[in-house]
C-alpha cells in the first residue's frame, strides 16, 4: 500500500483524547492515528496529510471545543473535494438536536457515538466505518482482511469480481 | 502514469526482446518468423514481469500482430514464398472466437448467480449432509467449492466461501490447526475445481482455443469426462493432506448459514437458464450443438428478460476475455510464420521418451504457474506443445490433445505461494496462515498433481480419446 490512510482524532480535553487514542491502539499498525486538540489544529493536520500524498479515512471528532465547533469543522471538511470521502464520526455528549441535524444534513455524518463510550463499541464503529471507506474507495480489500471486517470485505470481493488470471 | 524502476526494467527487456531478432539471421526461420519471435519475446517479458497489466499486454500482442504481420500491416502486404500473411481479421477475430463466447456465457451465468445468491444458497444446501465433524466439514467445503468453481470464477468462489468459513474460524480456538486447514482448503479446492469444465478457469480456454485452431473440437461433456476423474482424485488427496497436516483439535463445528432461495420471478428465470445451459453443455456429444452456441442461450435469455442489466454487463470481467484472446492470437502467427515449428525443430526431442516429455511439460507448467498467471503459463507453453505434436518429431505416442491437456491441467495445480493464484492470495490475506503452511501443502499438491497428470496422460486420456 503506497498511500497511508489516517485516523484523525479531534478532541480538546487531553484525558479524553488519550483514552480515545488508547482504545484505537489495535488499528494503529494499519491506520496511523493523528490527533488535534482544536478544529484549527485539525485543519492544519488534514492539510499536511493530504500534502504528503496520504489521506484521511476516518475522523473522530468532539463537538464542543474552544474556537470552531466540531460540527462546523466536519461541514467544512465535507465541502472539500478531496477530503469529503473521509468517514465522519461525532464523539460527544453535548451536541444538541440542532447541531446533530446540521451534522447529518450538511456533513453527511456517518455515525454518532455518545460519551461515555465503551472500547468495544468504539472498535466496532471504527471497524465498520473504515471498512466502508476502503470499499467506497475501491482499494484492494485483501490488504485489510486482517484488521477490518473480513466477512464484508470477502462479500465485496465476491460481488465485485476479482478475477482469475 | 508514473513508472518505477521495476517497470522500466520490464519494459526495456520487452522492447529489447521485440527488436533483438532483427539483428540476427536465424537459420531456417522466415523473415516473418523473426518478427513473430520478437513479438513472442515482448509478450513473454511483459506477461512474466508485468510492467503492464497482463490484459493490456494481450491487446498489445493483437495490435502488434495486426500492424506487423497481417496482410494489412506494414511489413508483409504481399505473400512471399515463406509466408502467407493472415488477414488482420484473423487476429482481432480471436476476441470473438468460440471459446471466448463460451466464457462470456459462463460469465453471464455466474454473474447472475451471484446477483441472486444462487451460489450461497447452493452452498448452504450442499453442505448440510456433511454433518459437524471437522474432517467431514472440510471435505464438504472442498467439494462444494470445487463444484462452484467449475462453473464460476475460482476467485469469486473463494471470496464467497470465505464469508462461510470466517465465522467458523472465529469460533474455534486460536491455536487449533483446523484454522489453517480451513483457510487452505478453500483456495486449494477452488484451484483444483476450476479444471473440471471448459469454463472453469482461463487456462482451459487456452487449451481449447489452441486445439480448435488445429481443427479439433472438444465438446463440453468430453472435457468433463477427461478432467473430472482427475479433479476428484486431486481433491481427495488435498483433503487428506490438509487433515493430516493440520490435525483438527475441535470435536465438532457448527456452520450456521441461514437464508432461503430467492423466489422472485427473475431468480426463477435464472435458475431455469442455469440448469438448461449446463444440461445442454454436458450433453453436447449427444445433440451436437457446439457449446459456444449454447453459451448464447443464457446471454440472450437473461438480457431479454432483464435478469442481467446493462450495469451487470459493464461489470463482467472483460479483461479475462482479452487475456485469453491475446494468447490465442499469439498462437496464430507462431504457427503461420513457422516460428513454433522452428523452435521445436531446434531441439533434439527424440532424445526424450514420451513419458519424460510429459513429465517435463507438466513440471514446467506447474513450476511456471506458481510464479506467473496460470493463463500466461498455458499461453506460453501451448504453442510449443502443439507444434511439437503436429510436427511429429516427438514420436508417435505424443498426442496433441493429451499434451495440451497436460499443460492446461498442470497450470491449475500451482498453489504453493500466495502469488500463485488469486484464491491463494485471498486465503493468505485472512492472516490465519503462514506462507510456510501454504508452501508445504502446496508443494505436496503440486508434486502429486504432476504425477497424477502424467498417469492420466498415459492411461486414462488415451483410453477415452480413442
Amino acid at each position: 500500500m503506497d498511500r497511508q490512510i489516517y485516523i484523525l482524532v479531534v478532541e480538546d480535553e487531553l484525558e479524553v483524547m488519550e483514552a480515545l487514542v488508547n482504545d484505537l491502539e489495535q488499528f494503529e499498525e494499519y491506520f496511523p492515528i493523528e490527533s488535534a486538540n482544536s478544529s484549527e489544529e485539525a485543519k492544519q493536520v488534514v492539510k499536511d496529510i493530504y500534502a504528503s500524498g496520504n489521506e484521511i479515512g476516518l475522523v473522530l471528532c468532539d463537538h464542543v471545543m474552544p474556537g470552531q465547533n466540531g460540527v462546523d469543522f466536519l461541514i467544512e471538511l465535507q465541502t472539500n473535494n478531496q477530503q469529503h470521502n473521509a468517514k465522519k464520526v461525532l464523539v460527544t455528549g453535548q451536541a444538541g438536536l440542532e447541531d446533530t441535524i446540521q451534522a447529518i444534513n450538511n456533513a453527511q455524518l456517518d455515525h454518532y457515538i455518545a460519551k461515555p463510550w465503551t472500547k468495544e463499541q468504539l472498535e466496532q464503529v471504527v471497524t465498520a466505518q473504515l471498512t466502508n471507506y476502503v470499499m467506497d474507495q475501491r482499494y484492494n480489500p485483501m490488504q485489510y482482511m486482517m484488521i477490518l471486517d473480513s466477512v464484508r470485505l470477502s462479500e465485496y470481493m465476491r460481488t465485485h469480481k476479482i478475477t482469475d488470471h | 502514469m508514473k513508472l518505477d524502476t521495476k517497470q522500466i526494467v520490464g519494459i526495456s527487456i520487452g522492447l529489447l526482446g521485440l527488436i533483438s531478432p532483427f539483428f540476427f539471421q536465424l537459420e531456417g526461420l522466415s523473415d516473418a518468423g523473426h518478427v513473430a519471435l520478437g513479438i513472442f519475446f515482448l509478450a513473454a517479458a511483459y506477461w512474466m514481469l508485468e510492467p503492464f497489466p497482463i490484459y493490456a499486454t494481450s491487446v498489445l500482442v493483437i495490435f502488434l500482430q495486426v500492424i506487423l504481420l497481417s496482410q494489412q500491416g506494414f511489413l508483409f502486404p504481399e505473400s512471399t514464398a515463406q509466408y502467407t500473411p493472415d488477414d488482420y481479421t484473423a487476429f482481432i477475430g480471436t476476441l470473438a472466437s468460440p471459446i471466448i463466447i463460451l466464457f462470456l456465457g459462463g460469465f453471464v451465468l455466474a454473474d447472475a448467480a451471484v446477483k441472486y445468491d444462487l451460489d450461497r444458497n447452493l452452498t448452504r444446501i450442499l453442505l448440510s449432509p456433511f454433518g459437524k465433524k471437522p474432517g467431514s466439514i472440510v471435505l464438504g467445503l472442498m467439494v462444494v467449492t470445487a463444484l462452484l468453481s467449475a462453473f464460476m470464477s475460482n476467485t469469486a468462489t473463494t471470496a464467497m466461501m470465505m464469508t462461510v468459513i470466517l465465522p467458523i474460524m472465529a469460533r474455534i480456538g486460536k491455536t487449533d490447526p483446523l484454522r489453517i486447514g480451513l483457510a487452505l482448503c478453500i483456495p486449494f479446492a477452488a484451484n483444483i475445481g476450476g479444471i473440471a469444465t471448459p469454463i472453469g478457469t482461463p487456462p482451459n480456454a487456452v487449451v481449447i482455443g489452441a486445439l480448435s485452431q488445429q481443427g479439433i473440437n472438444i465438446p463440453f461433456g468430453e472435457w468433463m469426462i477427461l478432467a473430472t476423474p482427475l479433479v476428484v482424485v486431486a481433491l481427495l488427496f488435498a483433503w487428506f493432506l490438509l487433515i493430516k497436516m493440520f490435525k483438527p483439535e475441535a470435536e465438532s463445528i457448527q456452520i450456521d448459514m441461514s437464508g432461503k432461495f430467492n423466489t422472485s420471478g427473475n431468480a426463477i428465470l435464472l435458475y431455469i437458464a442455469f440448469a438448461a445451459t449446463v444440461l445442454f453443455w454436458v450433453t453436447e456429444s449427444f445433440h451436437g450443438v457446439k457449446s459456444a452456441i449454447i453459451a448464447l442461450i443464457p446471454v440472450v435469455f437473461l438480457t431479454l428478460s432483464g435478469v442481467v442489466t446493462k450495469e451487470d454487463i459493464r461489470k463482467l470481467p472483460w479483461e479475462v476475455l482479452w487475456l485469453v484472446a491475446g494468447g490465442i492470437s499469439l498462437g496464430i502467427s507462431m504457427k503461420s510464420t513457422g516460428l513454433a515449428e522452428w523452435i521445436v525443430g531446434s531441439i533434439e526431442w527424440s532424445a526424450f521418451g514420451t513419458i519424460s516429455l510429459l513429465v517435463v511439460f507438466a513440471g514446467v507448467s506447474v513450476l511456471m504457474s506458481n510464479f506467473l498467471s496460470n493463463t500466461v503459463t498455458a499461453t506460453l507453453l501451448i504453442p510449443l506443445a502443439v507444434s511439437l505434436a503436429t510436427s511429429g518429431v516427438a514420436g508417435e505416442g505424443f498426442n496433441l490433445i493429451i499434451v495440451s491437456l497436460v499443460i492446461g491441467v498442470s497450470a491449475s495445480m500451482a498453489m504453493m505461494l500466495p502469488i500463485s493464484t488469486p484464491p491463494n492470495a485471498i486465503a493468505m490475506s485472512t492472516g490465519t496462515i503462514q506462507t510456510s503452511n501454504m508452501a508445504k501443502a502446496g508443494v505436496s499438491v503440486g508434486i502429486f498433481g504432476i504425477i497424477l497428470v502424467v498417469i492420466y496422460a498415459l492411461f486414462y486420456w488415451p483410453f477415452i480419446l480413442n
